[in-house]
């Protein structure tokens, strides 16, 4: 069963290319749609049967194995859904036929990237498949050729050339230790005796990496600029999901299953996680340009995301893992929205941008939505994701990091609520007069996200019982 | 709720009392477009102090208690321009008092146990003392004892004037007193040698003279009468403090005498008012001929309240003098000085309102309509009833509160007084009445027969400085917080800057010092990338 969800996007690019041009571009699109409807759905009914260990030669050069836990099962339902949003935006924004068409299959290469990321067992074909999706971003971000995108686009690739040497490194390292790639046999080498000066070097050039690749402070340089310059619907995928995916749930899986928790995984994350926290909050403050706010915004929320898993408690990992959802939700959300604005005006920028509202009050709506729960205010998603990661780091003992985490909740705040008084309230510029409303097929993945928001805070009891604490449990320990 | 012989008898004389003041009220109020509101909030408030009188639980006494302070401060605000601020006045002194009653209660329901009135009986100890004084502080400040009683005059002026008539001069008087009286009574076990009734008496005997000497240079009929609301509560917590059963039965003899003739002396205010548009004592005199009825009602009433036989103010004035001197000879002379400048002010006011020249603008006054005329003729009979007959509420009404056990064998009913005092408090009047001679004389017009005292070397001094009202208590309490809440708006002000300006500032130029070592080049950034490695190398190291 799961190979398939590597396989189905590999076997579907390679019948679009082989197939007839006309018959291939028309039916590209909705092919890929189909696509992440049914991952959506598999993993939605399916993820019992999910989680278990899936082990057999798939490619037998890359020793393939396989989990799904619920963690996985989380990653792909985001995965298909982010993609499907992304596509829809998309649709609605790249006009050329070839161009759609050429999105699609990058996009479908990006599925099968992160889907791999996301099952694969062994260290290596993790790799590997990071920089299959790392590789297809680069490309997605230059997808209109313009000048600036090609600037976002080399910094991302020289960042991201640092992080693969971080990592192959420290595979090299953990090869070197332990004479195996998978996490399982991995694990059980490295909890006999082993040289903790080559495993310490080795965690911190891993952690490093992935760092880099989910764009944390101060190895973020290349996120905003090329969040920026991306294209709105690459945006939405770069930051909704293929930097968390690379990045923060690789992060995640190679501590628990890999290293496991110790006081010098859980100091660096800590660090780290408070650091992106509060500098790029107070970096987020001063941005002018909607989509820009919204890249650091990202790096302030890995950052709470990299808290809870610094905590290293069963309770701070589920609230992890729930705000990664969460923040892949409402982050995909604010992205569209910032893509609708600027179809609909031509502009992003704070200083051209005001009162939209009584034009746009879907947007506007749903952007408040998104916004709040970013910020944490209940009873969105968001405030039980945070409260989770709060509570978790109080519970073990780490309150200075708990009280960052709170009080940053503040400049969260504050940033969003300039945000939204800058664009969408106020007074309407005459300039902007004749602006719309975004067109019914926009107007889905705006009220299909909102929706999942407010439906992830009111129906939190029943998704923290039947899947977050779970999650957290099979992890934390 | 509990009613019993003490509490009935003052429901029933709540009753008759708002009985006779809507009676007066459907004439006076007639032209009043607050008319409709006024009777609303009157029987509201009827409702509360029948409930205050009648509940038999702290708390909810407490409940009627303070909506009391509502419908005082709606009652309050119906009068003229300056109503709403004497309101707010007598909003917050009450308010205060009653906050300290509340804390009275928590402590008393904790010392005691338990909250319901009948079964509270605790000794004067050190922390019952505290409670017994903050409830002694909700009781009196109802009824208008010094320090409470600043927002009193000032809602004379303003107020409208049945109010005046029901509630600072009956209605308030009956619950502070009947309240103190349960306290001191029944629910603490005060005893003649506690410290607390010598408190008690000290603010009885310090009101009676500072009331009085206010009342004494007041020029206008209201505002005097309003003194005379203060002063008089003096007389009945004197005589409640004494402990001693003379003065307890006086003091609420004198709390049921008081709510006679102080209504009644308000209500033939009203009728001035009612008739010539003003209280001004300059402005009026030789009504007496004018309104001869209201004139009648008005010697009746303020003969009683100087004190003089046989009318009821005598006798209850009597009993206290007896308990005062049980006491110390401080609070007989207290009382008696008391006594003397009453009779002093009412000397004046008659004169100046009813007597000497009629003022030409009041050429055609006619008396007032009967049912106003109806409650001041039957309170003036009730006075001289009470006097003549004292049998009726002293045996039948007031005694029987105190029980026998008490009553240690007296009986006061009837002309049972020490004739040394009555021929002192006979004297003490008569001088009061040569005082007045003395002042017309000097000045020739009855308005300004105290003026020798008003101008008098220290006192004329104090006077002004009181005119100032400089020894206003509310007025200290508004400057101290007309400082305060600059100061606090200065760090308000301050927080604020801090907030609004301050942490903006703060928050941007961190923002753009961060937007700058973020650098633009993609060496910076990988720079920067190693320096995270490097710092986490320490953190793995430094904690290995």
């Amino acid at each position: 069963m799961q190979p398939l969800l590597i396989l189905i996007p590999f076997i579907t690019i390679l019948l679009l290319n082989i197939l007839r041009p006309e018959i291939a571009r028309r039916a590209a699109f909705r092919v890929a749609l189909v696509i992440s409807v049914l991952q959506m759905i598999a993993v939605f009914f399916l993820h019992r049967s999910f989680a278990t260990m899936y082990s057999g030669p798939l490619l037998s050069v890359l020793q393939f194995n396989i989990t799904t836990d619920y963690l996985s099962a989380l990653m792909l339902f985001s995965i298909a859904l982010i993609l499907f949003v992304a596509l829809i935006v998309a649709g609605q924004v790249i006009k050329g036929r070839q161009e759609l068409f050429n999105f699609v299959n990058l996009s479908l290469i990006a599925l099968a990237g992160m889907n791999g990321t996301v099952m694969s067992h062994d260290i290596f074909s993790l790799y590997v498949f990071i920089e299959v999706t790392s590789v297809t971003s680069f490309i997605m971000i230059v997808f209109n050729q313009n000048i600036r995108a090609f600037e976002g686009a080399f910094k991302y690739i020289m960042l991201s050339a640092l992080a693969t040497i971080f990592m192959l490194t420290a595979i090299a390292l953990v090869v070197i230790l332990t004479g195996d790639t998978d996490f399982t046999v991995i694990k059980a080498a490295l909890s006999g005796p082993v040289n903790s000066g080559i495993l310490k070097s080795a965690i911190v050039i891993f952690l490093s990496g992935f760092f880099i690749k989910a764009g944390l402070i101060p190895f973020h340089g290349w996120l905003p600029d090329a969040y920026v310059s991306a294209p709105s619907p690459v945006s939405v995928l770069l930051a909704g999901i293929i930097t968390k995916t690379v990045g923060v749930y690789t992060l995640i899986r190679v501590v628990t299953g890999v290293f496991g928790f110790s006081p010098v995984i859980n100091n660096t994350l800590l660090f780290i996680g408070a650091f992106s926290v509060v500098l790029a909050a107070i970096a987020a403050l001063n941005q002018r340009d909607f989509k820009r706010m919204l890249a650091y915004s990202s790096i302030s929320q890995v950052g709470y995301i990299i808290l809870g898993v610094g905590a290293g408690t069963p309770l701070g990992i589920a609230g992890a893992a729930f705000h990664l959802f969460n923040h892949a939700i409402f982050k995909s959300l604010l992205f569209v929205n910032s893509s609708a604005v600027e179809e609909q005006t031509g502009s992003r920028s704070m200083d051209n941008l005001y009162g939209i509202a009584q034009k746009m009050p879907l947007t506007a709506t749903t952007s408040v939505v998104a916004s709040l729960s970013a910020a944490g205010v209940p009873p969105l998603a968001g405030f039980w994701s945070k409260i989770m990661i709060i509570v978790a780091l109080w519970m073990s003992g780490h309150y200075g990091f708990c009280l960052v985490a709170i009080f940053t909740g503040i400049l969260t705040l504050a940033y969003f609520l300039s945000l939204q008084r800058n664009i969408f309230s106020g007074k309407l510029p005459d300039s902007l007069k004749n602006i719309k409303e975004v067109g019914f097929v926009f107007a889905i993945p705006e009220v299909l996200l909102a929706a999942i928001i407010i439906g992830c805070g009111i129906f939190y009891p029943w998704i923290l019982k039947s899947l977050i604490l779970p999650l957290g449990a099979a992890l934390g320990g | 709720m509990r009613a019993y012989h003490f509490s009935t008898f003052i429901v029933l004389t709540v009753a008759g009392f708002a009985f006779l003041i809507t009676l007066y009220c459907t004439a006076f109020l007639r032209d009043k477009d607050y008319a409709n509101r006024f009777y609303a909030y009157l029987l509201i408030s009827l409702a509360l102090v029948n409930g205050a009188l009648l509940a038999d639980n702290l708390v909810l006494l407490l409940f009627f208690w303070e909506g009391l302070l509502i419908t005082l401060f709606a009652m309050i605000a119906q009068g003229n321009k300056g109503a709403f601020k004497t309101a707010t006045k007598a909003f917050i002194i009450v308010g205060i008092a009653d906050l300290c009653m509340m804390l009275g209660i928590a402590l008393t329901g904790h010392l005691a146990g338990t909250l319901a009135i009948s079964s509270i009986s605790l000794k004067t100890g050190s922390l019952a003392s505290v409670a017994f004084i903050l409830l002694m502080i909700g009781a009196i400040a109802k009824g208008g004892a010094m320090p409470f009683h600043s927002w009193i005059p000032d809602a004379a002026i303003d107020a409208p004037l049945p109010f005046m008539g029901l509630f600072p001069a009956a209605l308030e008087k009956l619950l502070g007193i009947y309240f103190l009286t349960r306290i001191s009574l029944d629910m603490f076990q005060l005893n003649a040698h506690s410290r607390l009734s010598v408190l008690l008496m000290a603010i009885g005997g310090i009101t009676i003279i500072l009331a009085v000497m206010m009342a004494l240079v007041q020029k206008d009929y209201k505002k005097l009468l309003s003194y005379h609301a203060i002063s008089q509560v003096g007389y009945m917590v004197l005589g409640i403090g004494t402990a001693v059963p003379a003065g307890i039965v006086g003091g609420l003899f004198h709390m049921l005498n008081n709510a006679l003739y102080k209504s009644c002396l308000f209500l033939t205010g009203g009728a001035v008012e009612n008739k010539t548009g003003t209280t001004k004592l300059e402005d009026l005199g030789g009504l007496g001929r004018k309104m001869p009825v209201t004139f009648g009602c008005f010697i009746i009433t303020a003969l009683a309240i100087s004190g003089v036989p046989p009318f009821n103010g005598f006798f209850s004035k009597e009993l206290v003098y007896a308990g005062a001197l049980e006491r110390g000879l401080i609070f007989y002379l207290m009382a008696l000085a008391g006594s003397f400048f009453t009779a002093a002010s009412f000397l004046k006011l008659g004169h100046a309102a009813f007597l000497g020249k009629l003022n030409p603008k009041n050429k055609d006054v006619k008396e007032v309509a009967i049912v106003m005329l109806m409650p001041m003729v039957i309170i003036a009979c009730v006075c001289v009833l009470f006097g003549v007959y004292n049998y009726f509420p002293i045996n039948k009404l007031i005694q029987p509160v105190l029980g026998q056990a008490r009553m240690e064998g007296h009986n006061f009913g009837g002309f049972h007084t020490d004739m040394k005092l009555t021929i002192i408090t006979v004297l003490v009047l008569l001088a009061a009445f040569l005082n007045h001679l003395f002042g017309v004389r000097r000045k020739g017009s009855g308005l300004k027969a105290l003026d020798h005292i008003r101008y008098s070397p220290v006192l004329g001094h104090v006077y002004d400085k009181a005119e100032k009202r400089l020894f206003d208590p509310y007025e200290w309490g508004v400057r101290f917080f007309t400082v305060l809440a600059v100061f606090l708006s200065a760090i308000d002000r301050m927080v604020d800057w801090v907030y609004d300006v301050f942490s903006v500032k703060l928050a941007y130029s961190a923002s753009g010092l961060l937007q700058r070592m973020r650098g633009t080049s993609y060496v910076v950034y990988i720079a920067w990338s190693l320096v995270g490695m490097l710092f986490i190398f320490c953190i793995a190291m430094a904690k290995g």
